[in-house]
């Protein structure tokens, strides 16, 4: 009997290729979901999409946007709220 | 349009007009307009790195400062310290030999003042002999 990761969708199912014109299975974590704007829901863009284990080895300026609210708010909410709080002043 | 922007290059844009970043890693920091080149460029310093930069990216402010055309950096940075807007330095962060450095002394420092409680008892202790003999 199969081993249940191979039965259920929470692997991602890989096919290659091996030696005499054969294909085999291989099972690997799905990625996780993207990541959206706190504010609005938009997709965020320049966000890293990747499992844990190779998040760890990518440095962090790579993982956001180096300004303020980086990876967290989109641009257009970021502006608006710097606007904002610029106008309080 | 054309006009719009006119009266927006010539009144809210003009030299010495604090404004507030919005867009690109400078955001939300404080900079003085030094000159308009164009009807949608100006050039901005201060808290800022000093660079040319879009009408559309700034949030102009009340305050308009006294400043002559392309000022330097250091006379733009003097009247924000004038204004109280220069953040603090933040304290230095420690290197890895520094850290080893310190913990070594502290270490030493215990070591002797256990050497001297010990030389203490010592002569306490031969003091009392003294005594009873």
């Amino acid at each position: 009997m199969r081993p249940s990761k191979q039965k259920s969708r929470t692997f991602r199912r890989i096919f290659k290729k091996i030696s005499g014109n054969k294909t085999t299975m291989h099972y690997k974590k799905r990625k996780p979901s993207k990541a959206r704007c706190a504010n609005c829901g938009a997709v965020l863009k320049g966000v890293l999409r990747e499992i844990p284990t190779k998040m760890k080895n990518i440095p962090k300026t790579k993982k956001r946007p180096s300004r303020p609210f980086g990876g967290i708010l989109c641009s257009k909410c970021t502006r608006e709220k710097i606007k904002w709080l610029a106008r309080g002043r | 349009m054309a006009g719009q922007r006119e009266i927006r290059g010539n009144k809210m844009f003009e030299v010495g007009r604090m404004c507030i970043k919005t867009a690109g890693r400078d955001a939300n920091k404080f900079c003085l307009i030094i000159d308009t080149l164009d009807d949608k460029f100006v050039m901005i310093d201060g808290l800022t790195r000093r660079r040319k930069c879009n009408i559309a990216h700034l949030e102009p402010l009340e305050k308009v400062i006294k400043i002559k055309k392309n000022a330097s950096h250091d006379d733009v940075i003097k009247e924000f310290e004038k204004l109280k807007l220069v953040p603090k330095e933040k304290k230095k962060i420690m290197d890895k030999k520094e850290k080893t450095e310190k913990k070594e002394k502290k270490a030493e420092e215990k070591k002797e003042e256990e050497k001297t409680k010990r030389r203490n008892i010592f002569k306490r202790k031969e003091k009392k002999v003294a005594k009873k003999k």
